[in-house]
């Protein structure tokens, strides 16, 4: 569904990914994991365009997206988890949901996608009324993610989302990856840790350095032995 | 910044310097001669401002209030205790100082470009007002007139220097000191260690945290050198000029027109802001043909030149020839202000 | 002095008070979707006043069509500069800068061209009302009472606006997170035109019910848009609320701080005011405490 050919991208003079080849078939969850620094977050935003690529293709069912604002992505069915949730924190709970709906092609089903992700994440619905800022890290995140889900995608993308999370929070995010999984939705997410980026997905991608130095199925990655000596000490 | 000059452009820089010099011996025409002291007196005030600006990063746009104390310092001690400006024009120059020490503290502490646009612009402003309406001391804005002339003295082999409106040549001297003088002053600084700090600071604040480099104490450092050159070049204007109205030496329009000619110049160089002040200060005379626009293009010279030619007139001398090579590096943007996509 | 002309004063500060709120909301709602210092905010000002006086003091035109048509003069011109201006150097590195730059080279530009249009006098606009409203010895012009009513108007609909139209929703989402609101959707482009062109249009509003006080010039707005930074800087750069609440508080201590001294002294103590909160509380009265 999503392919990444030969993406580079620089900042100013500055180069951060290096020839990136990447794959998110339909229902797949995918993860890229790599130390800080190593360009994650930067691989997310070229896809939907917050960052300009400068050389390489994305294309998305076939067609090419490079190039695309990064605004007209939702309607695309393509979303993204910014990296510490970045919720919009002077509004409302509702308001925040709400403005996953915001592009005019998803406009329509507003009603019935909140009404699904409310279903997903039932503290929203108590918590419609407080402002986003004012909620603890985990609820921040959910709250993120539903306002990911609003624009209904087929591919929701997340930038460290258990970053900053107590242990018992990562364990509903991760059920709700899967949960999300679970309705048809692919995922790629970014994480540092070695667990929780590749028992938590069907393919993953090891990224040093801006250069992807290694790929494979989940539990192909967990037990490569590069993986294993440099990033578990063993 | 600027590479160390060729040996070229060291020909070029001494070839402009004596044409300076040597231009009243050879052309005694008295409109002439205050266009070009304009000139130098801008031209140093921009330098002055861009040092502060472009070098250091401070972008202030309250610049003309040290003008104005300079001036008004200047003038009203020389008149009402009779002292003579040759004592009084230094001192102004460090009360300037002193105000932007004052000046100075605030701004240090914030780092966004509005706040400090806007405190220095409101300093001006309460000094220009202050200075309105103190108007026994200062007659406001009926303009305070009867300040004293720089004494004559006697040279030898030239003889008798006598500082009056008819006779601009002196003036000219005193002028073209103030200038060179400036100008040598932000070289030395700029090419000291102190300048390649704020060359660190410039492009990155906390690269320069980092490097142990004390950004307070260089900051406070240029912004105050930049306040006393820009107080003296206003003492000297008022025992110039003889006549100051608070709007005339401290209204936005004598800031706009020095951002303009450091813009229009090259922002960030040593040259830029000098080839703005004299294109400027000599365009605009050219411009009287055109009367009441003049203005009028001036602003949208402003904008075209900001939107582009964002490097100033300077890029074109680059372009003529790398050698001159004192346009390059201009980079005004800090990590904060990114371009912004989409 | 006595009580009632202490009252009257009080009156006029915060009626006076209130178009500093709308101006320094304008200047807020741009600053707090864009991150930028409009320098010709001021300029936006004086072609309001300017539009108001050829279309109902010149033209003869009934005031309510008049201001209407002016303030949707003002935000037309305002989107065409942004389009031309600001929208390109957003892009551009350094562009803190040279926004303020770009703007304060329309603001000389403007001004000169209402020079030529209208000439450097003092071009009075008649009162839309006449008229005063006397309660006992307490008395204030209708025209005094219709500026304040208009203001409260304007802020109660801006309040709307921005709570619960999507338009509205935008503008705060793109103020706190850019990066987030593009990614939902919100075409930030757009919607920086839209606030700038909003932004000119409150400033147009003030300039229409101020003109029969204050009479039009081309340099009417220096006085405003300083008095609009000032208002800004005590709300807090970037919040509308913020702007409102320091626009009356601004009008206020003006009103009072004047008739301890005298009228010279209104910009000092405005000035003073912004450079005390700078040092005190940098992020003003609603702002938030930025890295």
């Amino acid at each position: 569904m999503l392919e990444v050919r030969g993406l580079d991208v620089k900042y100013g003079d500055v180069q951060v990914l290096w020839d990136i080849n990447l794959t998110v078939g339909a229902g797949e969850v995918v993860a890229v994991m790599g130390p800080n620094g190593s360009g994650k977050s930067t691989i997310l935003k070229a896809i939907i365009g917050l960052v300009r690529s400068a050389a390489g293709t994305i294309t998305l069912d076939g067609r090419p997206i490079a190039g695309q604002p990064a605004h007209a992505m939702a309607g695309l069915g393509v979303s993204l988890v910014l990296e510490r949730r970045r919720l919009f924190a002077q509004m409302t709970v509702l308001e925040n949901v709400r403005m996953g709906a915001f592009h005019p092609a998803v406009r329509s089903r507003e009603k019935e996608r909140l009404e699904w992700v409310e279903s997903l994440f039932p503290i929203l619905r108590e918590r419609r009324g407080q402002l986003a800022g004012r909620m603890s890290g985990g609820e921040q995140q959910m709250v993120a993610i539903a306002r990911g889900l609003m624009s209904g995608p087929r591919l929701l993308m997340m930038d460290e989302p258990f970053l900053g999370l107590a242990p018992r929070i990562v364990d509903q995010i991760v059920d709700i990856i899967r949960r999300i999984n679970g309705e048809g939705i692919a995922v790629l997410f970014n994480e540092q840790n070695v667990h929780l980026s590749f028992s938590n997905a069907h393919r993953g991608y090891l990224l040093e350095s801006g250069r992807i130095v290694l790929e494979g199925s989940g539990l192909a990655m967990l037990e490569h032995e590069m993986v294993k000596r440099v990033y578990l000490g063993t | 910044m600027f590479d160390p000059l060729a040996p070229q452009g060291r020909l070029a820089v001494a070839a402009l310097v004596l044409a300076l010099l040597v231009l009243p011996l050879v052309w005694h025409d008295t409109y002439v001669l205050h266009l070009v002291i304009l000139s130098m007196i801008f031209g140093a005030f921009a330098v002055a401002w861009n040092l502060a600006t472009g070098f250091a990063g401070l972008k202030t746009f309250g610049h003309h209030a040290f003008f104005g104390i300079g001036a008004y310092f200047s003038a009203l001690v020389s008149k009402d205790f009779e002292i003579t400006p040759w004592i009084t024009a230094p001192v102004a120059g460090l009360v300037a100082a002193c105000a932007g020490l004052v000046v100075a503290l605030p701004v240090l502490r914030i780092r966004s470009v509005p706040h400090v646009a806007m405190v220095t612009l409101g300093f001006a402003e309460i000094v220009r007002v202050l200075l309105t309406v103190f108007r026994e001391t200062t007659r406001g804005e009926m303009g305070l007139w009867g300040i004293p002339a720089f004494d004559g003295f006697t040279l030898p082999v030239i003889g008798e220097v006598v500082f009056n409106a008819a006779e601009k040549v002196p003036y000219y001297y005193v002028a073209a000191l103030l200038f060179l003088g400036t100008v040598y002053a932000t070289v030395r600084m700029v090419k000291s260690p102190v300048g390649l700090a704020l060359v660190a600071i410039r492009d990155s604040q906390d690269a320069a945290e980092s490097l142990g480099i004390n950004l307070t104490r260089y900051k406070l450092l240029v912004f105050s050198a930049s306040a006393f050159a820009v107080g003296l070049l206003g003492a000297f204007y008022a025992h110039y000029i003889l006549l100051l109205t608070p709007s005339s030496v401290l209204g936005l329009d004598l800031m706009i027109l020095v951002i303009g000619m450091t813009l229009i110049g090259g922002v960030g160089t040593l040259f830029g802001p000098i080839l703005g002040a004299f294109v400027l200060t000599i365009g605009v005379e050219a411009m009287r043909g055109v009367g009441e626009y003049r203005m009028l293009i001036y602003g949208a010279l402003i904008v075209i030149v900001v939107m582009f030619m964002p490097r100033g007139l300077v890029a074109l001398l680059d372009g003529l020839g790398p050698r001159f090579g004192f346009g390059r590096g201009v980079r005004l943007a800090t990590s904060d202000d990114a371009p912004r996509p989409g | 002095m006595t009580l009632t002309l202490f009252l009257e004063q009080i009156v006029n500060g915060i009626i006076l008070g209130s178009m500093y709120a709308i101006m320094g909301a304008g200047l807020a709602l741009i600053y707090g979707t864009m991150r930028i210092l409009n320098f010709a905010h001021g300029e936006f000002y004086m072609l309001g006043g300017f539009f108001v006086f050829f279309l109902f003091a010149q033209q003869g035109l009934n005031p309510v069509p008049a201001v209407i048509i002016a303030v949707a003069g003002v935000a037309l011109v305002a989107a065409i500069v942004q389009r031309l201006t600001v929208h390109v150097l957003l892009k551009r590195e350094g562009w803190a800068f040279s926004t303020i730059a770009a703007t304060l080279g329309v603001s000389i530009f403007l001004q000169n061209l209402a020079l030529a249009l209208w000439g450097e006098r003092f071009q009075s606009v008649p009162y839309f009302v006449d008229g005063l409203l006397q309660v006992g010895e307490f008395r204030l012009p209708w025209q005094r009472v219709l500026i304040f009513v208009v203001a409260v108007a304007v802020m109660g609909v801006m309040a709307y606006v921005l709570r619960y139209t999507r338009f509205g929703w935008a503008v705060r989402a793109t103020a706190q997170d850019p990066e987030a609101a593009a990614v939902v959707g919100v075409p930030a482009a757009r919607i920086h035109t839209m606030t700038f062109a909003l932004g000119a249009a409150l400033a147009a509003v003030a300039a229409a019910l101020l003109a029969p006080v204050f009479a039009v010039n081309p340099w009417m707005g220096l006085p405003l848009i300083i008095k609009a930074f000032v208002v800004v800087v005590l709300g807090g750069l970037g919040s509308f609320p913020g702007a409102i609440a320091g626009g009356f508080l601004l009008g206020i201590v003006e009103a009072v701080g004047i008739t301890l001294t005298s009228s010279e002294w209104r910009d000092v103590i405005a000035f003073g005011m912004m450079i005390l909160f700078l040092w005190v509380r940098p992020w003003g009265l609603f702002g938030v405490k930025e890295r």
